[in-house]
């Protein structure tokens, strides 16, 4: 669960990146983040994140308070988030496997279960084949699978995909948002920042569109796929 | 942490030297080159030090007692000298001896004139050597303060000379030494801080998928310990085939040094332990403290 109370975010270099901000995601959610450029869609990622804090109000992420939370203890914050970045951010010299089992390793889980979660989670993304691969040998819709299922294999309550498909074909943008769909249904919140908004018409579901640092609009709205 | 993942970090450390190979090659150069130069600085510093003691040690003072002194006043007078904190030792040239040495030295006309002498007229001496150079001065004139001591002969001019050569020395080597080991630290530090800065991404991604600071610095502390451990190897097998090499031409002349009371250099041998263990320990701590220090910088993501 994502809750942000009054949250107001202002730069050193004074700009006002959000301006007292209200927001409420629950658990099992699917929101999609909307606005232009420079509106404050980033700025909300970083809060989720802990990478910045908020200059006024509270942010409350997985039951963490992030006003309150110690910086050793960003690490179990971020255990419970699984993030999909636009360029992707595998390590070049790891392959697939490693790339995904890299996150399991981090939270010292068990070497018995790394073998069997990791090859489960890259048949998920439909890449089985490829978990020998280096990323630079893969095409830019399979290294966004993997990063995908490199936010999923910790099975995180939350993932964060920041423009996950601003660096792909338009075509392979749909089979990633099913991906995320499909990983939602299972019970897990997914909050998807985008500038497609073919892809959110299509899809349709929760949307939060963010102008000048404030929600301008925060509704449902059905998909265009939901019709045929 | 688990043991499986403990070794699965070390295993990225090594990983890690062959994955990053250009800039190892250029941390482990710089190293190596860095702890020649301050193990050479030591080694030369130690053995001058070692020179000027040899010299200092063969500084006496002689106490020449007054004529006519009794054994029992002789004796005491000994056992005070003895008693003396900054005296080394203490042996009697008894005027005897003196007077026989003296005899030996001279031509047989001088011989023939002195033999039918009544008297001896040389003094009995102590030949006393001294602890500490710096306070020859304040043991000479405590010694004269004692009963039966005539005077004392001290070469205070050398003393002072030595003296100050060691200050100068002692001076300037421990300079020269800290100058290197800071300008060392600062082109580690750089290099390392370059080798992790090509790697911030790796760091970046690392942190965003919740890793521990410890997590992430593991691997390249491990990294910059091989390295440093490598060249630390390295220094001590190019330090050995120098020194030796020196050792040797100065052992050649030896004889030569040893009458102006020079001692001769240490043997490689027996530095070789403290030489191995600085060379080890300062080579893996600079690599490895280098590298952690320089990666910190990208933790704060």
């Amino acid at each position: 669960m994502v809750e942000f109370k009054d949250v107001s975010v202002t730069y050193s270099s004074g700009v006002d990146a959000l301006n007292k901000v209200n927001l409420k995601i629950n658990d099992g959610d699917f929101a999609f983040v909307v606005g232009p450029s420079g509106a404050g869609k980033s700025t909300l990622i970083k809060l989720v994140l802990k990478e910045i804090d908020a200059t006024s109000g509270t942010v409350m992420v997985n039951g963490f308070n992030l006003k309150k939370l110690r910086r050793r203890k960003i690490p179990a914050l971020r255990r419970t988030i699984g993030v999909v970045f636009q360029d992707f951010r595998l390590i070049p010299t790891m392959t697939v496997y490693e790339n995904v089992a890299f996150v399991l390793r981090v939270i010292d889980a068990p070497a018995k279960y790394i073998r069997s979660r990791v090859p489960y989670v890259i048949s998920l993304v439909g890449l089985s084949e490829k978990a020998k691969s280096y990323p630079t040998e893969l095409s830019g819709g399979e290294q966004q699978r993997v990063a995908l299922a490199r936010a999923l294999v910790n099975d995180p309550q939350l993932i964060i995909a920041d423009e996950p498909t601003g660096n792909i074909d338009p075509a392979l943008s749909y089979e990633i948002v099913e991906l995320l769909k499909g990983i939602n249904e299972c019970g897990t919140t997914i909050l998807m920042v985008t500038h497609e908004h073919d892809l959110v018409r299509y899809f349709g579901g929760r949307i939060i569109n963010i102008n000048k640092g404030s929600i301008a609009f925060d509704e449902v709205i059905g998909g265009s796929n939901e019709s045929k | 942490m688990k043991v499986s993942s403990f070794r699965y970090l070390v295993n990225q450390g090594f990983k890690g030297i062959w994955k990053n190979r250009m800039m190892t090659f250029a941390s482990f150069c710089i190293l190596l080159v860095s702890l020649l130069m301050v193990g050479t600085s030591v080694l030369v510093s130690m053995n001058l030090t070692r020179i000027i003691g040899g010299i200092e040690d063969k500084s006496e003072v002689i106490v020449i007692v007054k004529d006519g002194t009794s054994q029992a006043d002789m004796q005491k007078l000994e056992q005070q000298l003895n008693e003396v904190g900054n005296i080394n030792t203490v042996s009697l040239y008894s005027k005897d001896e003196a007077w026989k040495n003296m005899l030996d030295d001279m031509t047989d006309e001088e011989k023939e004139f002195f033999q039918y002498a009544d008297d001896n007229p040389l003094p009995d001496t102590y030949k006393v050597t001294i602890k500490d150079i710096e306070k020859m001065a304040e043991t000479t004139t405590q010694v004269e303060t004692f009963d039966n001591v005539d005077s004392t002969k001290s070469p205070t001019a050398f003393a002072d000379i030595l003296i100050s050569i060691r200050r100068i020395f002692t001076i300037v080597a421990f300079a020269i030494v800290l100058a290197l080991v800071i300008v060392c630290l600062i082109i580690i530090s750089n290099t390392t801080r370059a080798s992790v800065f090509a790697r911030r991404k790796e760091i970046n991604i690392m942190k965003y998928v919740g890793a521990t600071n410890s997590f992430i610095r593991i691997p390249f502390f491990i990294e910059g310990m091989i390295v440093g451990l490598l060249a630390a190897a390295g220094a001590l097998l190019l330090t050995k085939f120098a020194y030796e090499g020196v050792y040797n031409i100065f052992n050649d002349d030896f004889k030569l040094w040893s009458i102006l009371g020079v001692q001769n250099l240490y043997s490689f041998d027996s530095l070789l332990l403290p030489v191995a263990a600085s060379y080890l320990i300062a080579g893996a701590l600079i690599g490895a403290i280098g590298t952690s220090i320089s990666t910190g910088k990208h933790l704060k993501v």
